[in-house]
């Protein structure tokens, strides 16, 4: 337990997460405010650079936050997001990241309440492990 | 025996520009150094007499078919052909412009090993063949016989001939000596007994002596990017500086580019001046994606590409 608090870089797709990610607020939901949401048209966009650089530069943690499976906007992008971060989690594992610091989860556009409890949970997970130093020299 | 095979090569060669089935070839020619190749790319029948097989023909040269006109014969040891059959899935050439030559692969010795195991320099030995499962080496007057597994490259340890499956023509048997998944994984289990943080550090340590010189990116048949995300500007994805924090993301990066396409031919490995163990990183990425999505990269050349096929069901444990 560390009592800094996580930076943690969102991606949400616009379709799905991002409008959950607005019920959640229009809703008045208590979540942390650790996280920076980035928009992405479709978690499908989300090129595993895009996570790596995000750690590069001191977010503690990155989550990706796409429609749920078979509810694409683009019918087929999260699918195509799923097995690229899948890859990348369990690389960057072998690498010596902790997994907590690359999280996907799926949450639509009705689900502020879910968006929330996501955010929460993966801030506590984040809370559980020290800050972000690895790339630090 | 590799005498035979070699004639064996250069007549099919021979006559197969003759026939006019190919235009050019791709093959392997005697180096400049002992226990050396290099590659030979010609389509000049006076030239096939150079062609050669033996335990150093290391390079993947796969990776000259993008470039090549024409129909090109490529004279393939299991891993080249398998490269060929991703390169086809991934529409970069067309099966019809590609002549697949099997050649007889006992697995490719590494000198490094051999000069390690020996104590001598290349120069000093005269004679390296396979005899059975054995390697044969001769240097001082005598021969003494060594274990494949003590003088394979790392990545010809790991590899099983069955993943082999596409060629026009074979010469000769394809058989590695030293079968067995598990002999390539002995440098992953290590390296996975380590905890986390041990192996950030590891491999931070290692990336600090990358300087940069694309040669993993430039030898890989896997890496055919007209335009590599490293050499982007706006945005720049990494600093140009070879800071190993750069270079870690490079790697991990490219990495992530070639799965489900490399073939783990070790040719990035081998090619390292700064020797980081990359083959670490190519086996580790084959045996995730082998565990995943049960995908051996080239082995079916009607298949889509990994990264380009999805099943509607897979994966949810490892969502949130």
């Amino acid at each position: 337990m560390n009592n800094s608090e996580p930076k943690i870089v969102a991606f949400c797709c616009n379709w799905c997460s991002y409008a959950g990610a607005d019920l959640a607020g229009t809703s008045r939901m208590q979540y942390p405010s650790n996280l920076r949401i980035i928009r992405v048209m479709c978690s499908g966009r989300v090129n595993p650079v895009f996570v790596l650089k995000a750690l590069r530069v001191g977010a503690d943690g990155v989550l990706v936050l796409g429609c749920h499976p078979g509810d694409c906007h683009y019918l087929t992008g999260n699918y195509h997001t799923r097995r690229r971060l899948s890859i990348t989690m369990k690389f960057m594992e072998y690498m010596g990241i902790e997994p907590e610091r690359i999280q996907v989860s799926w949450c639509s556009a009705s689900e502020g309440s879910r968006f929330a409890e996501v955010v929460t949970e993966v801030t506590a997970d984040l809370k559980r492990i020290s800050p972000n130093r690895l790339f630090n020299d | 025996m590799t005498r035979e095979i070699e004639k064996k090569l250069r007549d099919t060669v021979r006559e197969l520009l003759e026939k006019e089935t190919i235009d050019r070839i791709v093959g392997y020619e005697a180096g400049s150094l002992k226990f050396s190749t290099t590659p030979l790319i010609t389509s000049n029948k006076a030239d096939v007499d150079r062609l050669v097989i033996n335990p150093f023909t290391h390079s993947n040269l796969s990776v000259f078919l993008r470039d090549l006109c024409g129909k090109v014969g490529i004279v393939a040891k299991g891993c080249d052909a398998r490269s060929t059959i991703s390169l086809i899935q991934d529409r970069q050439i067309a099966r019809k412009d590609v002549f697949i030559i099997g050649a007889p692969c006992d697995g490719v010795i590494d000198l490094a090993k051999v000069e390690k195991l020996i104590g001598l320099d290349r120069d000093e030995i005269d004679d390296i063949v396979w005899q059975g499962e054995k390697a044969a080496i001769t240097f001082a007057g005598s021969t003494q016989k060594f274990s494949a597994k003590e003088v394979l490259a790392d990545s010809c340890l790991g590899c099983d001939p069955s993943d082999f499956k596409e060629c026009d023509m074979l010469i000769g048997e394809i058989e590695p000596i030293v079968g067995g998944k598990e002999l390539g994984q002995d440098r992953i289990r290590e390296m996975e007994a380590m905890a986390p943080a041990q192996r950030w550090e590891f491999w931070k340590k290692e990336f600090s002596r990358c300087i940069r010189c694309y040669g993993c990116r430039q030898v890989c048949p896997a890496c055919f990017c007209d335009r590599c995300f490293v050499e982007e500007t706006e945005p720049r994805w990494i600093s140009p500086l070879p800071k190993w924090q750069d270079n870690l993301i490079f790697q991990v990066v490219r990495m992530m580019h070639v799965a489900g396409r490399c073939t783990n031919c070790g040719e990035c490995e081998r090619i390292c001046p700064a020797n980081i163990p990359l083959g670490s990183l190519t086996k580790k990425m084959e045996e995730i994606v082998d565990e995943l999505f049960q995908y051996r990269a080239g082995t079916d050349k009607d298949a889509p590409p990994l990264m380009a096929a999805y099943q509607p069901d897979e994966l949810e444990d490892l969502m949130r």
